[in-house]
């Protein structure tokens, strides 16, 4: 019997045999879900930001449009004094769906997405309300593609070939499989190739479907390059289970034996491992209170607002320039702002403590993600999807500063009460999306991703050296 | 017999490496998992206690403010964490943990430790529940799934037969010896409830005994259909690697697979609304009807107006011998309390048809019901999180209309100008909360503990009759 042959026996079993189909559809049913759930969920996201943004637009245009006003002589400027506002200056910033956030939400659902960005909010009210999402969602995580990828796909490969040289060999007719001219190793890599190719078939497929599927706001150009990415990640997991498996089955051990071994891997790699390494990331690194912020943040609000006539003192003191003569504003806009910019700034240690802790707990996990495959794999899904906690970090810090910078600009107009002018309000920041660019994630995903190709090697190279051993020995016996 | 059965398996299962190696390791994640669960609950619990008493102390000395404007700073109610969390942790990180009581505004509950989390949070949590969840049953087809079926390939099985053993006694014996080396996963369980005794529980939940009784009844019911399913499988196959295979597959799809994806589906069906609709909506709905410019709005604040004359028998408001702002604001309050009831209402309702949902898949996955009875026993699922927030509601109305109605009766014809002081502010009340009682939980889970029951009846009847089938098939072979 020829390679040939074996290959050939291979396909007519994928074909004939129930359990091997019915494991593959199942595994093909959930991709195909996985992909269809990830672009109605990308879809939402995209409808989400839209929304938001366009209604953030109206509200701008009917605001300026009420400056223009006064400004031609349209509307004359003491019939409304609210016209040119600058407390009521505000901004849509949002982070935008991430290029393949239907393939892996990451920290997308929990994160903030949008803000409006408002002087009359301090830091700590800078995200409103977005906390509705279901608990029971969030709680359990998404199936998504990268979930697909990292739990099943592992756990159906051992399903489909444990016993790919065990039960020839436990019925008496491995000797017989090997007195035709193949080895151990052509044999065992002709059947793996089959059904391991049928599984690399329906991830491609199905990734395939996703990336058209999920292309709603970005063309399919843009979203190519990440693909590309997160493909060379599946392939390094799907290469490094492969030769996992053939090193497992290389040890010739007994067939249930060889299926607890890669049951224990498959465990220790996506709960043990992923379990413990966030636990112990937590615990060396726990962030600050979110209480204590919110204690702060209320104590200074409240501070500012019994000793405003001091903080206004103060700040004429620094800026004699902002004296104004005949404020006509109400008092309680001054103090919003007074006391606002007085939270702001009085939280600003702890917000650098969370960007510490989170930067620590990055470090210490981007060395011991080496110890967990699926925890090396997750975050290079969610870094080529976009999805990663580092972008939401930045996203909510670059906020921040884009407040503090609206701030900074009209904060004279505020405290003497002057409207601002149609130029100066045209020239004010607009808030900048940040794209993620394909070459900072290939210099983040390319360790990780050589990581895993030199373990597959590693584990190949042994698994190779074994079969050859087990023929030698078969051989002689 | 059965004595005698129990034994022989014992000393099988001290010979088998496997066995113990994943009992250590199980036992070891257990004591850490509580280790780590009592450092999280007793450090939320530490940081509740400081940021209720900031909020009494920033309220009490907010110097003289006019009481409206006090509404809108208002206060902070903060749920309290579950000594059982130790134990079972639940939603509790994917629920906010404050709730800002201001007027005019029913705010979310914010602050949810999710967002702090790594990435790989999601993966799996270690917290005691999820190792007996997800490993226990791992074990309990270890040790199990070879059972019958081993016995057979060995031709032990005619040897039993041949000595006059029942079936029953068979089953009997296996499932007890099985069952011991699972209680040997106790130690962690024990410590998670020693350590649970040492958090700063200062609410105190209701018939803690009982609930813990509970919790250990329903996971020993749990682990008890695991043993059962994999004795009954390793009866009916030929061959334990077989039994192997079909019980690990069984594990991954009901522990891991089913419960994303029931929720997955659950929000699919009832999704619930976007962060910025819901918002959105409750702006919208609750403030412009009443304060906006419509006809509506206007007609709403004349019948106000109108109803507040003719119960003082006066013909102008400047007659009055209350604070007509304060009347108006507390008449806004009340539209709006109809407003929230109904949006949130909706808002919980999604929440809820997805539980249910979830609740249908329980029929094919034990871990759901489980989950669902361990967490509600343990104060940390969604029901107590509604129970908690629906109580902050009611106290936001309450300590609203207490500050509308010193603006009421204090203030006179001062309008906004009204101010009071420190001696009001600390004469206020606390929000105080107490947990909902057994008898409402029980109520709310008796489906769970039926389905979790026919779980165990089922895997029993399996086992049974199966260990019987063997005997059949081994006698007529």
């Amino acid at each position: 019997m020829s390679v040939q042959a074996i290959t050939e026996q291979e396909k007519r079993a994928l074909k004939s045999e129930p359990m091997q189909l019915i494991l593959l559809a199942a595994f093909l049913l959930a991709s195909l879900y996985a992909v269809l759930q990830g672009s109605a969920y990308r879809q939402a996201q995209v409808d989400a930001a839209g929304s938001f943004t366009a209604a953030q637009e109206d509200r701008n245009t009917a605001w300026r449009d009420r400056l223009v006003a006064v400004e031609n002589g349209t509307t004359a400027p003491e019939e409304d004094r609210w016209a040119g506002l600058a407390m009521d200056v505000s901004f849509p910033a949002t982070i935008g769906p991430g290029p393949l956030s239907d393939l892996a939400h990451g920290v997308s659902d929990v994160k903030p997405a949008t803000s409006r960005v408002s002087l009359w909010r301090s830091v700590d009210r800078l995200f409103g309300n977005y906390q509705v999402q279901s608990p029971i969602d969030t709680a359990a995580g998404a199936f998504d593609l990268a979930f697909v990828i990292i739990f099943i796909m592992p756990l159906l490969m051992i399903a489909l070939s444990y016993d790919v040289l065990s039960e020839d060999r436990e019925l008496g007719r491995l000797g017989l499989l090997l007195s035709q001219p193949i080895s151990v190793r052509q044999l065992v890599t002709a059947r793996l190739k089959v059904r391991f190719g049928a599984v690399a078939a329906i991830v491609l497929i199905a990734s395939l479907i996703g990336l058209f599927a999920g292309s709603t706001s970005l063309d399919i150009g843009t979203r190519l390059p990440f693909m590309g990415l997160w493909l060379l990640v599946a392939a390094a997991y799907f290469l490094l289970w492969t030769a996992t498996i053939v090193w497992a089955v290389s040890l010739n051990l007994k067939g249930e034996t060889t299926a607890l071994l890669l049951a224990g891997l498959w465990i220790v790699n996506g709960l043990v491992g992923p379990a413990s390494l966030s636990a112990a990331a937590e615990s060396l690194y726990p962030t600050p209170s979110r209480l204590a912020f919110l204690s702060e943040a209320r104590e200074a609000s409240a501070a500012a607002y019994k000793s405003q006539a001091d903080i206004m003192q103060g700040m004429l003191l620094d800026h004699p320039d902002l004296t104004a003569e005949n404020y006509s504003i109400p008092e309680y806009i001054r103090t919003a702002f007074l006391v606002t910019k007085t939270v702001d700034e009085s939280v600003v240690p702890i917000l650098s403590k969370f960007d510490e802790v989170q930067a620590e707990r990055r470090r210490f996990l981007s060395k011991l993600q080496f110890a967990a495959p699926s925890v090396l794999t997750l975050q290079a899904f969610n870094l080529a999807a976009g999805t990663n906690l580092e972008r939401h970090i930045a996203f909510e810090k670059s906020v921040r500063d884009f407040k503090q910078a609206i701030m900074e600009s009209v904060e004279g107009k505020v405290l003497v009460g002057e409207r601002l002018s149609l130029a100066e309000y045209d020239a004010l920041p607009r808030y900048d999306t940040i794209v993620p660019s394909v070459v900072s994630v290939l210099g983040n995903v390319a360790l990780p991703i050589m990581f895993l190709l030199v373990l597959s090697t590693l584990l190949g190279t042994i698994a190779r050296s074994n079969l050859d051993k087990l023929q030698n020995h078969l051989r002689e016996t | 017999m059965i004595k005698a059965i129990i034994w022989k398996e014992l000393l099988q299962y001290r010979r088998d490496g496997r066995i113990l190696a994943v009992l250590f390791i199980t036992l070891a994640l257990g004591f850490a998992a509580a280790f780590n669960g009592w450092s999280m609950v007793e450090t939320q619990q530490r940081e509740r206690q400081a940021a209720v008493a900031s909020d009494r102390t920033t309220w009490d000395n907010q110097g003289k403010k006019n009481p409206h404007s006090a509404a809108h700073f208002s206060r902070y109610a903060f749920q309290p964490t579950s000594s059982l969390s130790v134990f079972d942790p639940g939603l509790t990180g994917f629920m906010g943990s404050a709730i800002w009581l201001e007027a005019h505004y029913r705010d979310p509950a914010t602050l949810r430790s999710v967002e702090d989390a790594v990435e790989i949070q999601r993966f799996a949590r270690l917290t005691p529940a999820w190792i007996l969840q997800v490993f226990a049953p791992l074990l309990a087809i270890l040790l199990a799934f070879a059972g019958i079926a081993a016995e057979r390939e060995r031709g032990t099985l005619r040897q039993v037969m041949s000595s006059g053993v029942p079936p029953q006694h068979l089953f009997v014996g296996k499932a007890i010896a099985a069952l011991c080396i699972i209680a040997l996963l106790a130690p962690s369980v024990v410590a998670a409830v020693a350590l649970a005794a040492y958090t700063h529980d200062e609410v105190g939940l209701p018939s803690v005994g009982l609930r813990l009784t509970g919790i250990v009844l329903a996971y020993m019911l749990y682990i008890g259909a695991f043993t059962f399913a994999a004795i009954g499988i390793s009866a009916r196959v030929a061959k334990s690697k077989t039994a192997l295979v079909v019980l690990v597959g069984f594990w991954a799809a009901s522990v891991i697979f089913v419960p994303r994806l029931a929720t997955d589906v659950g929000s699919a069906l009832s999704p619930a609304p976007a962060a910025a609709d819901f918002e959105a909506s409750l702006s919208a709905e609750s403030s412009a009807p009443f304060w906006g410019g419509s006809e509506e709005a206007q007609q709403r604040r004349a019948d106000v107006e109108a109803e507040v004359l003719e119960r003082y028998g006066v013909d102008k408001i400047e007659d009055l011998p209350i604070n007509y702002d304060g009347y108006l604001l507390q008449a806004s309050e009340e539209f709006a309390n109809g407003v929230f009831d109904r949006l949130y209402n909706e808002l919980w309702g999604a929440y809820e048809t997805q539980s249910d949902i979830v609740r249908l898949f329980s029929v094919i996955s034990p871990t759901l019901a489980l989950g669902n009875i361990s967490s509600a026993l343990a104060g940390s699922d969604l029901y107590a999180h509604r129970h908690f927030a629906d109580s902050a509601e009611l106290f936001r109305r309450d300590f609203v209309k207490l500050l509308n109605e010193e603006m009421i009766q204090n203030g006179g014809q001062d309008g906004y100008g009204y101010m009071s002081d420190n001696d009001f502010w600390q004469q206020n009340p606390d929000f105080s909360y107490t947990p909902p009682s057994l008898r409402a939980i029980l109520s709310n889970i008796w489906v769970d503990i039926l389905v979790l029951l026919g779980w165990a009846v089922t895997a029993f009847l399996i086992a049974s009759r199966g260990v019987r089938f063997s005997f059949k098939q081994e006698a007529m072979a």
